[in-house]
């Protein structure tokens, strides 16, 4: 019981916990801040408006726009490694965040 | 071998300059950052070293790296040096793979990291510090090291971490001759943060979102059977990165040797480009 309390303890530790709502929504500075992260990060696979690529897919589709703020923060932090897409945990969480307001934008 | 590094740079900068990097401001500590899967980058990373005694030399890495997958980096390095009143030349070349160990983002995020090296005894890149590497390595003549063949197998658990925009990162290394133990063990810690976390809404070169700071230590931890900080030689490096909005980073790191087997300093200067290779 206490081996398993620790393991709990320990797997609990080393999952991270989001922030749930976007700190940057309706601010339309964080949109142009997110829109250049965006063509700096993104436009290379997503193409710069958004459509798509044979690499990447459109991000003007209902399976991006019917995703909570927290949800897409999630799939920006970690990406689909084995899918292709790359974990962007190399930028600020605030970055990230303008990144989601932008694509709440679209 | 110097006036073709500083040339090479020049180059670098003019390509990329055509064409917003984040890169690592590390230069010998690794974080779980991998590179972009079909994302190709092309680094010359200068390293200046003032021993105790000898001759200054320069060394310098070209560095080929590309995401093969999310989770895999694989890169080439050729090294060179040139030695003050000694020669210059080719020295090796090591192939290099990250593997991610876990597919998502945890606070304690490890990556395995192996590499093979064929390299001379002239190499004085100092990549990284293991063993009782020291000072006296590089009084050495050239015209002796560089006969001495050196195939290595490198392996590193890299462990790293990011909060609130800080990157906190941790290698434990240990290589050996392919075909003479011992295992020579060795050790990198570093810490980096932006110094702005948000980005601005217009575009910029030199504002802060462009900067980051860091801090490096490594040094050597002995080898099999006498694993020991004594007479093992430790740096503290500080080092800058600025990321411009083309996809070069430009990155300078001052290291200072702390014990009395270190050399006097390093400086390492990198220029690296990233762009796609495969739309």
């Amino acid at each position: 019981m206490k081996r398993a309390a620790l393991l709990l303890l320990i797997l609990a530790s080393t999952c991270r916990t989001a922030q749930q709502s976007n700190p940057y929504t309706g601010q339309t500075e964080a949109v142009m801040a997110g829109a250049k992260l965006y063509r700096a990060h993104c436009a290379s696979c997503h193409g710069a408006a958004a459509e798509g690529h044979e690499t990447a897919p459109s991000l003007k589709t209902p399976r991006v726009h019917d995703r909570s703020d927290a949800a897409l923060f999630s799939f920006l932090t970690n990406g689909d490694l084995k899918g292709g897409m790359p974990s962007w945990s190399r930028l600020p969480d605030e970055r990230r965040w303008q990144i989601v307001a932008y694509l709440r934008s679209l | 071998m110097l006036r073709l590094s500083l040339i090479s740079n020049v180059l670098l900068a003019l390509i990329a300059s055509l064409a917003s990097a984040q890169e690592s401001p590390y230069f010998v500590t690794y974080n779980h950052h991998m590179e972009e899967p079909g994302n190709f980058e092309v680094a010359i990373n200068p390293v200046f070293g003032v021993p105790k005694q000898g001759n200054r030399a320069v060394a310098s890495y070209l560095e080929l790296e590309y995401g093969a997958t999310g989770w895999w980096t694989t890169a080439l390095y050729l090294d060179g040096q040139s030695t003050s009143r000694e020669s210059s030349g080719f020295t090796g070349y090591r192939l290099e793979n990250r593997f991610r160990l876990l597919m998502k983002e945890h606070r304690i995020n490890p990556v395995l990291y192996v590499e093979f090296a064929d390299v001379n005894g002239a190499d004085k890149i100092s990549k990284e510090i293991v063993g009782f590497d020291g000072w006296r390595d590089f009084i050495e003549p050239v015209a002796e090291s560089r006969h001495e063949k050196k195939r290595e197998i490198e392996t590193k658990l890299i462990l790293s971490n990011n909060t609130r925009g800080w990157n906190f990162a941790g290698n434990l290394i240990a290589e050996r001759h392919l075909n003479a133990p011992p295992w020579e063990f060795g050790y990198a810690l570093a810490t980096s943060r932006p110094l702005a976390l948000a980005a601005t809404a217009g575009e910029c070169r030199f504002c802060r979102e462009n900067i980051t700071l860091g801090l490096e230590l490594y040094g050597g931890l002995g080898e099999e059977g006498h694993v020991t900080l004594h007479e093992t030689s430790h740096y503290i490096a500080p080092t800058i990165a600025l990321g411009l909005p083309s996809g070069t980073t430009l990155r300078v790191s001052p290291g200072w040797g702390l014990t009395g087997n270190s050399n006097r300093a390093f400086v390492r200067i990198g220029v690296s480009y990233e762009g796609r290779l495969f739309r």
